[in-house]
């Protein structure tokens, strides 16, 4: 064999060696980690240390667990509310702004910059806006005579999942557009002149040629977007702390406060754990469906 | 066709389309209406941010509040610069995560798109699930095994640790973004490499690396964005004041007891924190929306 | 023999007068972490001291909601501290698991702890050992507007010095003061509440937190009398709307506006209005109970303690020692305005200017601070169980029931 011998076993597994970098990282820095979390969990392990094997109390508790259960549909809720306001708006904006014209370029731009402030100091900003005594956007809301007093948003489920909603929608809408962006500009490209000839209208090119090819983007897209949503925490946590008597706790939120102030470690493991088959479950189900769909 | 030369014909052939299915002026019209008034909208919670991080902190609590500044003032600024260990020293600590963030995820990133892309290996599916794998895990729950294990191994309280704990946040991505980005190179030009005798390595550098440049620097930037925004970890793994990154200062700039929040610092904070961000979105622009377009596409 | 070389003879001057000046040798530096919130207060602390002794402290100051994680995981991962200011509630949980230095034998013996507020005496023991003692205290007491008062045709000079007088004179500001509010609690915030509210429930005589599954919980005289008034005013609009939602980010701003006629507060708030607003006229009264001589508060504030491991142990007991010393007490914290923790200093000259001073630092005598393990669960978390019972009782206006509630969960909690 010999040197010759290696030099070809290189060459032939080259594309593994190329990712083995990224998977080792992947495997120490998350895999490794995430058998720890099982470990865990099958422990019950405080934040101050100090715990014993209880095998799978933690995830018999966590079935009878109602708050973990009303987090997870309230994750839900939110996420079926703002993933078609994401993509619809998205796409909308996209095709709004698809073309390279100036003005068009600088909307984008400026559709994008709310994606480049931390999810910290975006909530703070829009909970600040939202705030019945400083709060700017309940001023002009009765200045422009919406409403007749002040609101306070963040006593109510849905006014607040709606005061939610319109914080991060205004702060990830533009990396969606960017996407579809991404995907409109390419078609046009490619299969314009044909529908030039056929004369169709505007709305029928949308509806019968960008929409479909665009079918791969926009289900890749609703993808990242639902399993954000179905993970969010930091947003709930600054802006709502729960209210109204804990309606508003996500199921990350309800975690962090099992682990975090509860300083029960093993049982917010479990509770990960749960979170994160399910996640990887439906994420599954998505991509297999969207294998299915004729994408090119 | 180069790349460039097909992106100029691409925008030329949408324009062409648009005007010649009967966009019309009054349309035109319409639509830069809209794209005005979206922008208002958009910019306005920054604008009134920047508003309120003039005004005297007593004003910017006021309620009911006010719309302009009665009288400027840049003491919220000032609070924000001089806390603590000084603005320049989180900005450094900063920087300097941010740095080694983007070097080490293009450095997983780029060999692992080019493996993904371009060649065959067994199990390459699910070599590529894996790799997307920490989008799902809810991450503050990895937090406390990670930061006892990287004690052990004493990258804990390091700038080199904080970064490889961003890297995680953004290597899927990244990922993905290069893969596809290689995806869409001819195979002619790799072709006509291997016939002048290239190996993969040599192929990658001369032809795939300057032709993925767009996609290079969009990852980049979003891994710049995600390192200095990031607040649990940094704090969580660093122990030092002077190890802090800005997140974490403007956190405790602007806490107060019982959870106060000083309105003015908040907003202070903001303006500060979006500013190296916008500077880079500005300058890398041309590269950064090209690379979206060939990187996420397919 | 030969002539040392310049070089040598320079090094061993160097050297030499090195040795001869004591305390210049090997200076320490001590890392000392902070909440944010008590950070300022904390720097006045070190930087009297560093400006007196060769070895340094530095300051590190940890969001507070993150400073339990921060030293637990430091303290498991053996990265630790040398000193702690923390809140002082989760002195119990601490200590029960290990994670500070016995201080028993050195600070314990010191004369001057002997003078420290009971409240923070107490809660820094466990099993009959001593691991720490206050720092940067706090206390609550009652704000009032005396403006409004006299608007209202209440005598400024005399605050409510029982619960049924302060919901009268809510009731009547509210009649007799347009666009003025009664009284104000920030209605989503656990800390807040325990901090105000709860005093006016154990001064009247209640139990509140039990310390174990079967101890009594929300017991006693008080808590059924202060729900119900805070009920009662909810529902008379004599306190604002924005309340109910408030987790504490305008705990202190509301009553800056002007609007409102008292609120439980703290001592930090005395030093914030005269610089912030030295147009308005407040007052500063003890929390009253039921009767007339049940006035109690929460003593509170920060704790300082040495996590175990840590590698300056001897100097850091010095420090803590130093602190508690007249010269750091008087220097450090009165004269910054900040409430000393012995109580034998109350009465000091940086507070005689300004008799509200005197009255807050009074308030630490009459105080109680709960000691509770899992204290954050049952208060301070996020919809906590003392929060819920607030809310239910207050805003939906069920006291019984939200009583009950809170106790079972008290007691499931305490169980573990």
């Amino acid at each position: 064999m010999g040197d010759a011998g290696v030099v070809r076993a290189l060459r032939r597994n080259a594309g593994f060696l190329y990712v083995l970098p990224a998977l080792a990282f992947v495997g120490f820095f998350v895999i490794w980690p995430l058998i720890q979390l099982v470990q865990i969990s099958l422990t019950d392990t405080s934040l101050l240390g100090g715990g014993k094997y209880v095998g799978f109390e933690n995830y018999s508790k966590a079935f009878e667990d109602k708050a973990f259960w009303r987090a997870l549909w309230f994750t839900a809720r939110y996420t079926v509310f703002i993933t078609p306001v994401l993509m619809g708006l998205g796409f909308a904006l996209a095709l709004l702004t698809s073309a390279n014209r100036p003005l068009q370029q600088i909307t984008r731009g400026i559709i994008f910059l709310p994606v480049v402030i931390g999810i910290g100091s975006s909530s703070l900003l829009w909970f600040w806006l939202f705030d019945q005594q400083v709060g700017l956007f309940n001023k002009i809301l009765v200045d422009i005579g919406i409403l007749s007093e002040p609101a306070v948003w963040f006593t109510k489920v849905d006014m607040a999942l709606i005061a939610v909603i319109i914080s991060i929608t205004w702060k990830v809408i533009g990396f969606g557009m960017l996407l579809f962006v991404a995907g409109i500009q390419s078609i046009n490209g490619e299969i314009g002149e044909a529908a030039l000839i056929d004369g169709g209208n505007y709305w029928q090119r949308v509806w019968y040629i960008i929409l479909p090819l665009s079918l791969r983007v926009i289900l890749l897209t609703t993808l990242i977007s639902v399993i954000g949503s179905m993970l969010a925490f930091e947003q709930f946590y600054i802006m709502t702390g729960g209210n109204p008597r804990g309606q508003t706790f996500t199921s990350v939120y309800w975690i962090y406060q099992n682990s975090f102030i509860s300083f029960k470690l093993g049982y917010g493991a479990a509770l990960s754990i749960i979170l994160t088959i399910i996640i990887l479950v439906f994420s599954s189900l998505q991509v297999i469906l969207s294998n299915r769909s004729p994408s090119q | 066709m180069t790349a460039l030369a097909e992106g100029g014909a691409r925008t030329r052939a949408a324009e062409h389309v648009s005007r010649a299915a009967g966009e019309s002026r009054p349309v035109r019209y319409l639509v830069g209406a809209v794209c005005v008034f979206i922008c208002v909208l958009m910019l306005s919670p920054i604008v009134l941010s920047f508003v309120a991080s003039i005004k005297s902190p007593d004003e910017a609590r006021a309620s009911p509040p006010t719309y302009l500044p009665h009288s400027f003032s840049l003491e919220s600024y000032i609070k924000v610069f001089e806390f603590q260990a000084g603005l320049w020293t989180y900005v450094s600590n900063s920087l300097l995560v941010a740095t080694l963030t983007i070097v080490i995820c293009l450095g997983l990133a780029v060999p692992a798109g080019y493996g993904l892309a371009r060649f065959r290996m067994p199990f390459k599916e699910a070599w590529f699930i894996i790799l997307l794998a920490p989008l799902m895990i809810p991450y503050q729950a990895l937090l406390v095994p990670l930061y006892l294990t990287f004690s052990k191994v004493g990258l804990a309280n390091s700038h080199l640790g904080l970064a490889m704990v961003h890297v995680i946040l953004q290597l899927p991505f990244s990922i993905y973004l290069m893969r596809n980005s290689f995806e869409s190179i001819p195979r002619e030009l790799e072709e006509a490499a291997k016939v002048d005798g290239s190996n993969s390595f040599q192929t990658l550098r001369s032809i795939f690396l300057p032709l993925a440049m767009p996609a290079i620097v969009t990852v980049a930037l979003f891994a710049f964005i995600a390192s200095w925004n990031e607040f649990l970890s940094a704090l969580i793994f660093m122990n030092k004041e002077t190890s802090f990154t800005v997140p974490v200062m403007l956190v405790s700039v602007r806490s107060g007891k019982f959870g106060a929040v000083d309105w003015g610092s908040l907003q202070a904070g903001v303006i500060l924190s979006i500013l190296p961000c916008v500077l880079i979105y500005l300058l890398l622009q041309k590269y950064y929306v090209a690379g979206f377009l060939n990187g996420a596409v397919k | 023999m030969h002539m040392p070389s310049l070089r040598q003879a320079i090094f061993a001057a160097a050297l030499t007068s090195v040795a001869l000046v004591p305390g210049t040798a090997f200076a320490e530096t001590l890392n000392l972490w902070a909440r944010s919130s008590s950070s300022t207060a904390a720097q006045h602390m070190i930087d009297l001291w560093n400006a007196t002794h060769d070895d340094k402290i530095e300051l590190t100051t940890i969001t507070d909601n993150q400073m339990v994680t921060k030293l637990a995981t430091s303290v498991q991962s053996g990265d630790v501290p040398d000193l702690i200011s923390f809140d002082l509630i989760f002195m119990p949980d601490f200590m029960k698991a290990g994670f500070l230095t016995d201080l028993t034998d050195t600070l314990g013996a010191d004369p001057n702890q002997a003078k420290v507020a009971q409240a923070f005496r107490d809660l820094a023991s466990y099993d009959g050992r001593l691991y720490g003692t206050g720092f940067t205290p706090d206390v609550s007491i009652l704000l009032y507007n005396k403006d409004i008062f006299v608007k209202a045709g209440l005598d400024p000079e005399k605050p409510p010095k029982t619960i049924g007088e302060l919901e009268a004179y809510a009731m009547q500001i509210k009649e007799k003061v347009p666009d003025a509010y009664g009284y104000y609690f920030s209605g989503s915030c656990g800390g807040c509440n325990i901090f105000t509210q709860a005093p006016m429930m154990w001064g009247s005589g209640a139990t509140l937190l039990p310390t174990s599954g079967d101890a009594p919980a929300l017991e006693g005289p008080g808590v059924k009398e202060v729900l119900t008034m805070l009920k009662n005013l909810w529902e008379a609009k004599a306190i604002p709307e924005s309340a109910e939602a408030d987790t504490g980010s305008n705990f202190f701003a509301t009553f800056e506006t002007g609007t409102i006629g008292m609120v439980g507060s703290g001592g930090f708030a005395i030093s914030a209005m005269k610089a912030n607003h030295p147009d308005m006229n407040f007052g500063i009264a003890p929390l009253p109970g039921i009767a007339d001589g049940n006035q109690s508060s929460f003593v509170g504030g920060d704790v300082i303690a040495i996590p175990k491991g840590a590698k300056h142990a001897d100097l850091a007991t010095q420090f803590i020692q130093w602190q508690l010393t007249d010269e750091a007490q008087l220097e450090g914290l009165a004269k910054n305005l900040i409430l000393p923790s012995r109580t034998d200093l109350a009465d000091n000259k940086y507070f005689q200017e300004d008799q509200r001073y005197v009255v807050t630092a009074q308030a630490v005598g009459i105080g109680q601070t709960p000691y509770a393990f899992h204290f954050n669960d049952m208060v301070n978390a996020d919809q906590s169980p003392w929060l819920t019972m607030i809310q239910t009782a207050v805003f939906d206006g069920d006291v019984d029931g939200a009583i009950e509630a809170a106790r079972d969960a008290f007691h499931a909690i305490a169980a573990q």
